[in-house]
């Protein structure tokens, strides 16, 4: 899926995501690909992205604190955050 | 003529004032482009969240509270100016679009009660002079730069404004801390450019999607180095956008809420970093001409200076001359 997350700084990861996990508002959720369009409110700890494995290669994982945002998952396998 | 003397004297303080006005040019243009660069950085997020806020609004019916138009009784202004002088005519063109504002709708304002904000030093004196009541100032604005140093003004705001929501009598009875309002107004400078910046006067509540819209569009200056940005990721903010069944956690309602209020806080502190860019840049468009005028000043005093030193030497040589004749 493509992912996107944003934050008020910078653009802190744009690209081909695995797996984007995170908590909200009612609980921890985990999008892969081909998810629901989902919105909803992101609450304070760790969200944890893994790329997409190139070949052989395990995907690099990211983890990135926050304190609150949005997360939208659109039509398209499109994943878009912005977070503080 | 002067004494040359004296004329080395003012020579040396022209000297000097032309060295502090460079350096106060150059602090400011520093200053100007992180202000600019900040607002920058901070546009994609800006297109998402509203991108957003338009998706979700198509799906729901019931408004948030922030965003409800309900009888206006009390404005609140916010006057948003530098701390401190020498910017030229910065601060006196948010106090001059302020008065006319006020002169217009002098009218519509009559039977409302209205609040008063200052942001920054020269707006709170500002106030006072005119005798207005100040409800709260927030000064040291022109360095803010995170996002933390313009929350306690956003929080202000938010909180009267859902007080105001309330149906209390009169915010009177509950002084000054508890006071609310129906509609909030902001006088600031509009960054237009480098050379060129404009008081522009904004609604900022009730939260309106276009008013929105137009701020973060206003970000980009319209001319100079970063004018070229403003073409690109448009795309998102102006999708038509389309339907789409969405499933939202905890409720629409509370998401929208959140949303509205980030809007808010962001929209603000996109004003608050375009005062910013515009302060420094008047700063230093003021400082430029100082320090031109200071080293035209300065050499003219040099000729000056000059011109009596050679009419001393030629004193010097017609008594020496003089004298000599007179011994002969």
């Amino acid at each position: 899926m493509k992912l996107s997350i944003y934050s008020l700084k910078k653009v802190l990861f744009s690209g081909e995501a695995e797996l984007l996990n995170c908590k909200t508002a009612i609980g921890e959720i985990t999008v892969l690909d081909n998810h629901e369009t989902f919105i909803g409110v992101l609450t304070k700890g760790i969200m944890k992205v893994m790329e997409k494995p190139f070949g052989m290669t395990q995907g690099k994982e990211h983890f990135f604190e926050i304190n609150s945002g949005f997360l939208e998952v659109r039509e398209g396998n499109e994943v878009r955050c912005i977070v503080e | 003529m002067e004494s040359t003397h004296n004329l080395k004297k003012r020579i040396k303080s022209v000297v000097n004032i032309n060295k502090i006005t460079k350096a106060m040019e150059l602090v400011a243009a520093t200053k100007m482009r992180r202000a600019q660069e900040i607002a920058l950085t901070s546009r994609p997020y800006a297109f998402v969240a509203l991108d957003l806020l338009a998706n979700l609004s198509l799906l729901k019916k019931d408004i948030p509270l922030l965003m409800e138009k309900r009888k206006i009784k009390k404005v609140l202004f916010v006057l948003v100016s530098s701390d401190k002088g020498l910017a030229g005519s910065f601060n006196g063109a948010v106090f001059k679009k302020f008065e006319q504002h006020m002169a217009r709708d002098k009218e519509k304002y009559k039977t409302e009660e209205k609040f008063f904000v200052a942001v920054g030093e020269k707006s709170f004196n500002y106030l006072s002079k005119n005798n207005l009541s100040v409800l709260q100032k927030f000064s040291n604005v022109g360095d803010y730069a995170t996002k933390e140093q313009v929350e306690p003004l956003t929080d202000f705001i938010v909180k009267g404004y859902l007080r105001g929501g309330k149906k209390w009598p009169t915010s009177n009875a509950f002084g000054v801390a508890d006071a609310g309002w129906d509609r909030v107004i902001i006088f600031s400078m509009h960054f237009k450019s480098a050379l060129k910046q404009e008081a522009h006067v904004r609604r900022v509540l009730p939260v309106d999607f276009d008013h929105i819209k137009e701020t973060i569009q206003e970000l980009v200056p319209e001319t100079g180095k970063f004018a070229e940005l403003i073409k690109e990721s448009f795309g998102t903010a102006q999708d038509k956008p389309k339907f789409t069944d969405y499933l939202i956690e905890p409720s629409p309602k509370i998401v929208l809420e959140n949303l509205t209020k980030h809007l808010l806080f962001m929209q603000l502190y996109h004003l608050i970093l375009e005062a910013n860019a515009a302060e420094h840049s008047a700063r230093r468009m003021a400082m430029k001409t100082a320090s031109d005028n200071a080293s035209e000043l300065g050499e003219n005093l040099n000729l000056q200076y000059n011109k009596s030193r050679q009419a001393g030497i030629t004193n010097q040589i017609i008594e020496i001359t003089a004298g000599a004749e007179s011994l002969s």
